[in-house]
């Protein structure tokens, strides 16, 4: 009982990781969207790329965050949980 | 390195400072919290390389993208870099964590300090009287 207790719970995590890491796909299509438009921008005004380039950069790093996030919470899934929810199913089933 | 935009070596180096004093704050942490240990060492160290490395790959690409001038090509360019850099940061921290056995927590929480550099940043810039671009006198930016 608790083996199977066991296997559907880390099981479970498994899948929240990977679900939590679905966050990473956001990022990337805001960044590249984000980039296009500085090359429009730039290509109307090329005397302020160095302003635009270094704007990007610190914009596509705050973006980035947010897949940084997901990758954290699915490490915490990975690495933290199944040893809290083992704990946890060990104490019910006693 | 030669070649490299300015402002890519500009903003990686700031990131790269804040990154460096974070860690040091988060190393008194866990000192006067007496958990410090080399594993805590060797993950802070691991979390500051990704996270830095992370984000020179990311500003590498963008003003590479930037460069070649094409919205459709650079769009397509940084959307793959990004899900690929994603997975190696996942790839190099699950290494550090579960083969090299570094602590968790000092691990990952360095890959959050350049966020936090950057929300410090406009701060920084006002005290020392720089503008932030497009808002200077006469710029076309603001319309």
């Amino acid at each position: 009982m608790l083996e199977l207790a066991m296997g559907i719970m880390l099981g479970l995590l498994g899948l929240g990781a990977g679900c939590a890491m679905i966050a990473g796909i956001g990022p990337g299509i805001g960044e590249g969207n984000a980039v296009a438009k500085a090359c429009e921008a730039i290509g109307r005004q090329p005397e302020c790329k160095s302003d635009v380039t270094s704007t990007m950069i610190m914009g596509c790093a705050i973006a980035e965050t947010t897949g940084l996030y997901g990758l954290i919470v699915a490490i915490l899934l990975i690495f933290v949980a199944p040893g809290i929810f083992t704990g946890i199913l060990k104490e019910a089933i006693k | 390195m030669p070649g490299m935009d300015p402002a890519v070596k500009k903003e990686t180096g700031y990131i790269a400072v804040w990154v460096v004093l974070l860690s040091l704050v988060m190393e008194a942490v866990f000192l006067l919290v007496r958990k410090w240990d080399l594993p805590v060492l060797f993950g802070n160290l691991g979390g500051a390389v990704i996270a830095i490395g992370n984000f020179w790959l990311m500003a590498v690409t963008v003003s590479k993208a930037i460069e070649k001038g094409k919205p459709e090509e650079a769009a397509t360019r940084v959307k793959a870099t990004a899900t690929f850099r994603l997975a190696g940061c996942a790839l190099l921290c699950v290494l550090l964590i579960a083969v090299f056995k570094t602590n968790l927590y000092a691990t990952v929480i360095p890959l959050l300090f350049p966020r936090i550099g950057i929300a410090f940043r406009p701060m920084i810039d006002r005290k020392r009287g720089v503008q932030p671009p497009g808002t200077e006198e006469g710029s076309d930016l603001i319309d």
